[in-house]
């Protein structure tokens, strides 16, 4: 009796799209993450990317987030009796690292590992599921993202939104910064917003700066700390000796972690003794 | 205030013919007749047909007028009220409710600034659960990160009760608890509108506590971008998200983030305009190595300016 009163003043509310806590937990229980192909990467951040969320991977050059990406889109298209969204990737490629080489290597590899499905997938298929848009100035970017509502409302089967790299034509060239700060702040909720209406995962990658400050440098994301708030979870991948470490630095629902992961031939895989790269110079 | 017709039903003397006079002086609305030289009004009324009828239709507006404002209250019964209406929520935490002394208070503004990942979002999550937990009415939390986890609320949920809880509480609880995603500041107006209105006109509608994570991410797109539109936007929901704490009993809670000044040091997003809004001011800090956290008053209406707490997370 209680309840039934109460949910009809919600009800008044929920054109504003509310959900009592109980409904999204059941929602969230029930729903698919995009696994990384790294079991242990996937353990610390609760199970796999998980839709409705805007994650940032930051991290130096050459650390794999480019690698992380790819994977990731290739990964959405588990077809769903393997466990996987059966999905496809929006791929926004703003640095123009997009490799189809290693695209079609990480699908070949996805295909072996799913064998046992009886639906076969090509690596072919995989690559028919991408939808990738280059982008080549801080205009043309913001273009793009104002499309993306659009575009997925045509594709709802699109799961996962890719930015490589969300920072790199905000960097340079910006003279007005105040302009720049407000951009990228309404970016960030056009994201939020794309994540939640279409429950798809959308990653940004995010490059490292030097920055000074407290008398020395160190190491932090760029785009500065307005933009720090602007993703749901931030993963930073950094080395440890030759080893590739991923860490938790942000999130709302799973502790801080790190663990180490190595990108293989077969695309993001554990890490074990005998797949330690030689750090690339 | 509206029109002077709709006020026809309740004051029957306020009928066509007042209007009529009322209308060729170019008065069509209440606030119409504020503006007017009444006595200029009443001299022009004695030269009618029929001056009783017209005067007694003005001094009527007069009284409607007179009765809209708030009843005057002395120190005594604002006190009752305080003590009666505006209690403290504790947080869950016993370090914060000291320094708070007992909690977030109803019927204030309370505003959490942090550096991101500092635990703005998680004193967020711990203050809803704790209150959906202990307390009888709703939580309404509004998120703009979509960075509400029921996952983590549930854990909250299962360590602050006193006893184990079964799935059917569990429910209970988080039923009262409710979230709603907005990404842009009138959005935001716009639920804060419809909630007033629910509240007042719904009786067995309460909320106890309501939460925006984060109010910085809302504004920051509207700040600076053509004059002073952005800073009207954030002073009008400011003093909304009072008037709301205030006559309906609820403790606001609104998160802000920080950016970094000329000399590199961080500070407030939301800056010298919004500093004078809030009532509490909480300035919130991590050290990731160790987990401890500092709270520290920015501002309070009885505690002193700086003084810290240090506590520790709940983990899961």
């Amino acid at each position: 009796m209680e309840t039934t009163s109460l949910s009809t003043s919600w009800n008044q509310l929920s054109r504003f799209g509310s959900q009592t806590a109980w409904e999204m937990l059941e929602k969230e229980e029930s729903s698919r993450r995009i696994t990384t192909s790294c079991a242990d990467l996937d353990k610390v951040v609760g199970g796999g990317f998980r839709c409705n969320q805007v994650t940032e991977v930051g991290g130096v050059a050459g650390i794999g987030k480019t690698q992380l990406g790819i994977q990731l889109a290739v990964n959405v298209q588990i077809p769903a009796d393997c466990g996987g969204l059966e999905g496809k990737a929006v791929y926004i490629d703003t640095e123009g690292s997009f490799m189809l080489e290693r695209v079609l290597q990480i699908a070949q590899a996805c295909v072996e590992d799913l064998h046992s499905s009886h639906r076969k997938m090509t690596p072919a298929d995989f690559l028919d599921n991408i939808f990738y848009f280059r982008v080549c100035s801080y205009a043309e970017q913001t273009a793009v993202i104002n499309y993306l509502e659009t575009f997925v409302a045509d594709h709802k089967d699109v799961k996962v939104v890719i930015i490589d790299s969300i920072a790199f034509h905000f960097r340079y060239h910006f003279d007005d910064m105040p302009l720049r700060t407000r951009l990228l702040g309404e970016i960030a909720l056009k994201l939020m917003k794309l994540a939640q209406k279409f429950s798809l995962a959308v990653v940004l990658t995010n490059q490292v700066i030097n920055k000074f400050a407290d008398g020395s440098f160190h190491l932090t994301l760029a785009l500065g700390d307005s933009w720090s708030h602007a993703c749901t979870e931030r993963i930073i991948l950094f080395w440890k000796g030759s080893e590739r470490y991923a860490y938790i630095d942000k999130s709302p629902s799973v502790r801080s972690a790190s663990v180490s992961y190595c990108v293989t031939e077969r695309g993001i895989r554990n890490s074990s003794s005998n797949c330690k790269l030689v750090k690339m110079m | 205030m509206g029109s002077l017709e709709c006020l026809e039903e309740k004051y029957p003397i306020i009928d066509s013919e007042f209007r009529q006079f009322c209308a060729s002086h170019n008065i069509l609305s209440v606030e119409d007749f504020l503006m007017q030289d009444l006595y200029a009004l009443n001299i022009v009324a004695e030269q009618r047909s029929n001056p009783e009828k017209l005067k007694l239709g003005i001094t009527q507006i007069l009284d409607v007028m007179n009765n809209q404002h708030q009843p005057w209250l002395n120190g005594q019964e604002l006190l009752e009220n305080a003590l009666l209406n505006k209690q403290s929520l504790s947080v869950g935490c016993d370090r914060i409710n000291a320094l708070l002394q007992g909690g977030l208070r109803k019927g204030r503004l309370t505003e959490l600034v942090g550096p991101s990942s500092s635990g703005k979002t998680q004193i967020c999550f711990q203050a809803a659960s704790y209150a959906a937990t202990h307390g009888i009415a709703n939580v309404m939390f509004i998120d703009t990160g979509n960075s509400f986890s029921p996952k983590r609320i549930a854990q909250f949920v299962n360590k602050m009760s006193n006893h184990v809880i079964d799935q059917e509480s569990l429910r209970r609880i988080m039923n009262k608890i409710v979230c709603h995603s907005v990404y842009d500041i009138l959005s935001l107006l716009d639920i804060l509108h419809q909630l007033e209105i629910n509240l007042k006109h719904q009786n067995d509608f309460q909320v106890m506590m309501l939460i925006v994570d984060s109010l910085s991410s809302l504004i920051t797109p509207v700040l600076g971008a053509d004059g002073a539109h952005g800073h009207a936007l954030l002073v009008q929901v400011g003093f909304m998200l009072k008037k709301i704490a205030y006559e309906h009993n609820i403790a606001v809670l609104v998160t802000n983030h920080m950016v970094a000044s000329e000399g590199g040091s961080l500070k407030p997003a939301l800056g010298e305009r919004w500093k004078s809004i809030p009532h509490v001011r909480l300035h919130l800090s991590r050290d990731s190595s160790n987990n401890t956290s500092w709270m520290s008053i920015l501002g309070h209406p009885s505690v002193a300016t700086g003084v810290a707490v240090e506590f520790e997370m709940m983990c899961s």
